[in-house]
């Protein structure tokens, strides 16, 4: 494959240096299979030492290495460097927006982290569980929506705008994780969580501006998951109801809307 | 900010609301000084009878149209699954806005031309 050239931007920032950020070009002779990433440790190896980012597997399923390249919310190791070049073979890397910056392309995750535990992303399991296993129909495990793929790498949390507005506001990936849990039919506290959920940093603060959809490098859907709490929020006792009566008959697999 | 079609479309959304609220402070000024007379009432109406404010009345519709069509799209994303037609449905408002403001305009800069 024949090497071109490319110039990557980058963000930096040094807090024991630096009063505020500005932008390094570093130019580069990548191969055509050279991925975003590659182009940064390539930066990182023989260019500037001190540039700094978090990336760990390069498989796209750890979430480490989110950043915004050219104003869009990607995992850097599975993009080709090639697919975000403008025509000048320019493109501009900063971390994620709305996150305080904690050097280069690091950001502080500590509010994305902190509103992930405050809907308890963990499975509550009821009193009386079944002798055997859980049984789960397709049907409820489809509705699930592949919620449980999302990986947590914040590329949504930052996308949107809301977080930029409001800073108290759960976030899409964790609504996401909540509307896991609401749907899972061996949940014990649906009730509880859409209480919670139906508050003022909650569902009803997403303004629909479908960001999190858009960034969201695994084809996740929060949009939906929070349009869909919405509605179970507004029948919550109704919704419990229903949930009680789905985990008696948890041997016996039934539909639950 | 993190630019994308939905945030101009959540801006455009605010401005408008904004807008119309001031504009109904505005006209409840006008139209309430009916009680003070009919005098007072064409004095009052004398002073927005300028061809500033005819065209603006263009900007007032686009803000009407625009904010209940938009309002109409929340509705659509909040009650059906359509998410994966979101930029249809962006791109459907704003092309129907932008029709209903020419179809509306058009006789309103008329009339504010005529006199």
């Amino acid at each position: 494959m024949a090497p071109f050239s490319a110039t990557i931007r980058v963000q930096r920032f040094n807090p024991d240096t630096d009063d505020k950020a500005y932008y390094d070009d570093f130019d580069l002779t990548p191969e055509r299979d050279t991925t975003v990433l590659d182009a940064l440790h390539m930066i990182k190896a023989e260019q500037d030492g001190s540039l700094t980012f978090r990336r760990s597997c390069r498989h796209a399923i750890c979430g480490s290495c989110a950043m915004n390249v050219n104003g869009h919310n990607i995992l850097v190791c599975k993009t080709p460097l090639q697919d975000v070049l403008n025509k000048n073979g320019r493109v501009t890397i900063r971390p994620l927006p709305y996150l305080p910056v904690i050097k280069d392309l690091v950001v502080d995750r500590s509010s994305f982290w902190e509103q992930y535990l405050r809907v308890k992303p963990w499975l509550i399991p009821p009193e009386d569980i079944p002798e055997k296993e859980f049984r789960v129909s397709p049907e409820e495990v489809t509705a699930l929506n592949n919620a449980e793929t999302c990986i947590m790498c914040g590329a949504c949390y930052s996308a949107c705008q809301v977080i930029g507005l409001t800073k108290g506001y759960i976030g899409p990936h964790a609504l996401l994780k909540a509307f896991l849990r609401v749907k899972d039919p061996r949940d014990a506290a649906s009730a509880e969580r859409l209480a919670d959920l139906a508050g003022s940093d909650g569902v009803y603060r997403c303004h629909t501006i479908f960001n999190c959809i858009d960034a969201c490098p695994k084809d996740l859907n929060p949009t939906q998951a929070i349009e869909t709490l919405r509605k179970l929020a507004q029948k919550r006792l109704a919704y419990e109801r229903s949930r009680v009566q789905r985990q008696r008959s948890l041997q016996n697999p039934i539909v639950v809307d | 900010m993190y630019k994308s079609t939905g945030f101009i479309s959540f801006v455009l959304r605010r401005f408008t609301g904004v807008a119309l609220v001031l504009y109904l402070f505005t006209h409840m000024w006008v139209i309430g000084s009916v009680n003070s007379g009919p005098e007072a009432f064409d004095a009052r109406l004398n002073l927005v009878q300028t061809p500033f404010f005819k065209l603006a009345e263009i900007a007032l519709l686009a803000a009407v149209v625009y904010h209940a069509f938009d309002g109409i799209r929340l509705i659509i994303v909040h009650y059906f699954d359509v998410t994966e037609y979101r930029k249809s449905l962006f791109y459907a408002i704003f092309a129907i806005s932008a029709i209903l403001v020419i179809a509306g305009g058009i006789p309103i800069l008329l009339f504010a031309l005529e006199g």
